[in-house]
């Protein structure tokens, strides 16, 4: 066995050859190995790459009605909920509860939907595998939207912006023909379409960041030096960064970190135990026949995902970007404030973990400056002014305006 | 064409006869699959792999080719195994890599994905008849 082949593997050369520049250790208060961790959090924004499963995906027409359909209450089957309702954009696109409420107390927080379109498994369990089947969950739960396919193709097809918008992406001819479960789908390719366009924008710590990289010691000073402590902490002894990885501080995937997962006396929340098996009974899935993408490649994470005992009461690694203004938080929003978040982390419960679970986790015993520091480069991880939509609130569409003129 | 003669006169075979070994003995386990192959050896056994794509980053999907060189006397593969953990986070991936045969001794495994950074293993078991021998590999991950 040669040691030390793969040891740059996964470097990024660009961060490489970035670190020659970087300022030196002590100008930052960061080691080498952490300067080499916080530049992998960045560049910021990262390209939103079209999905190959939603040939809507980056489509102007798509985009277009899934941000009509987004705010559209018509949606619920009783007029009475819109996606916006608990996806409100004044709150970084989450509801501010604990627990989301539709037609009744939801068991789950509403997680933001800023940067959704980065991601490769969607929703606190990972029950679904393209943001397009996301959307669908909640137009059809129950205790959502709790419509129905024959609801969603009626309302777009007797709604004239809707349909004009729908045609050009889908085609007048599906529009007229295709069955209601077609369209449902569709109506969930456009929504998906919509909410890869919601990417956050540049922070302070991107700021910092970006001054590491080119080596400008003085524009990487202008960073608070609470936040800088609390970077170290996070990429350092806090082990934080090894799940919150990379530019959008998620690895994607799933994680136990000791958080109960009793919805009710007698009752469980199975987390992603629960979505993989949902996931893979799921017709709508990347396996099924509404995928676009022929080549079968989009697929591979679903036919390769594997079920584990360990994976009950895992729960989806949030992103961090915007983390100051998405509270409150865990899987279940109980935990009110970012302070208290990382009280979590620094007094963690090991008795609730997992045996086979990882190993990694520990209670990290902060001093009271230290979990300061760490709130200070969370909420370093906010752009200045939020992430603004504008709701159509029944304009008249430029589709619908372009096509009486003809 | 000399070294062929070089290695008959050695082995004390004809030099036709002996043309295929001089090759063999030439091309290292894993030649043939191109550029950037790694190994990872057992007693009995070498596995030449490469990453497609490579290089193996945090978070991105891949797939290996590989190939199984059994080492003097060892029966031939007649299968291959491979997974990844991490051994100081006590956890593996969170995916099931399929393989499937590429011909002769060369496999295809697709569906592996490193979701954290730091110290990975990828495990080969390489299955002859009844025997399963394993061959495991470190990749540091940043």
């Amino acid at each position: 066995m040669r040691s030390g082949a793969f040891a740059r593997a996964g470097a990024p050369l660009l961060a490489a050859a970035m670190l020659a520049f970087a300022p030196p250790a002590g100008a930052t208060g960061l080691t080498g190995p952490e300067v080499r961790r916080v530049l992998q959090h960045g560049p910021w924004p990262q390209p939103v790459l079209r999905d190959p499963s939603n040939r809507a995906s980056g489509q102007p027409d798509a985009i277009a009605l899934g941000r009509r359909l987004f705010f559209d209450r018509r949606l619920a089957l009783d007029g009475a909920l819109s996606c916006a309702a608990c996806h409100v954009p004044g709150r970084a696109f989450t509801d501010g509860r604990a627990r989301a409420r539709g037609r009744a107390l939801l068991d789950r927080n509403t997680p933001s939907v800023l940067n959704v379109g980065l991601a490769r498994w969607f929703g606190w369990d990972g029950a679904a595998d393209s943001l397009w089947l996301q959307s669908v969950k909640p137009i059809v739960h129950p205790l959502e939207l709790a419509a129905d396919a024959a609801h969603v193709a009626r309302l777009i097809r007797a709604d004239p912006a809707l349909a004009c918008r729908y045609e050009r992406a889908f085609g007048a001819a599906r529009l007229a023909g295709a069955d209601a479960e077609a369209l449902l789908v569709d109506a969930g390719k456009a929504l998906a379409a919509f909410l890869e366009t919601l990417v956050t924008g540049r922070t302070p710590f991107d700021e910092f960041r970006d001054a590491l990289a080119r080596g400008d010691a003085a524009a990487a000073a202008a960073y608070p030096a609470a936040a800088r402590r609390g970077l170290a902490l996070f990429v350092g002894r806090g082990n934080c960064s090894f799940c919150h990885f990379g530019p959008a501080f998620t690895n994607g995937e799933f994680a136990d970190v000791g958080v109960p997962y009793f919805v009710a006396p007698g009752r469980v929340d199975p987390g992603r135990h629960g979505g993989i098996r949902q996931l893979l009974a799921d017709p709508r899935n990347l396996l099924g026949p509404y995928s676009d993408d022929a080549s079968g490649a989009a697929a591979s994470r679903t036919r390769h995902v594997a079920l584990e005992h360990r994976n009950f009461g895992e729960f989806k690694v949030p992103g961090l970007r915007e983390v100051a203004r998405t509270a409150p938080y865990m899987h279940d929003g109980r935990l009110a404030t970012l302070r208290d978040v990382v009280r979590h982390y620094s007094e963690l419960d090991e008795d609730r973990l997992h045996a086979d679970g990882e190993r990694i986790l520990r209670p990290l015993r902060l001093t009271p400056q230290e979990s300061e520091d760490l709130v200070a480069f969370l909420e370093s991880l906010s752009a200045r002014a939020p992430a603004r939509v504008i709701p159509p609130a029944g304009a008249p569409d430029e589709c619908t305006t372009a096509e009486a003129a003809r | 064409m000399s070294g062929a003669r070089a290695l008959a006169r050695r082995l004390a075979v004809p030099p036709l006869l002996a043309l295929p070994l001089a090759a063999a003995a030439a091309e290292p386990c894993g030649a043939r699959l191109g550029a950037g192959v790694e190994r990872a050896e057992s007693a009995r056994y070498v596995v030449a792999f490469r990453p497609a794509p490579a290089p193996i980053a945090v978070g991105r999907a891949f797939a290996l080719d590989a190939e199984v060189c059994p080492k003097r006397a060892a029966p031939r593969p007649t299968g291959l195994r491979v997974d990844a953990h991490m051994p100081e986070h006590r956890h593996g991936m969170n995916y099931r890599a399929t393989v499937a045969s590429a011909g002769g001794a060369r496999y295809r495994a697709e569906g592996l994905l490193f979701h954290m950074p730091g110290r990975w293993q990828i495990v080969f078991d390489v299955e002859a008849g009844a025997e399963v021998e394993r061959a495991v590999r470190d990749v540091p991950l940043e």
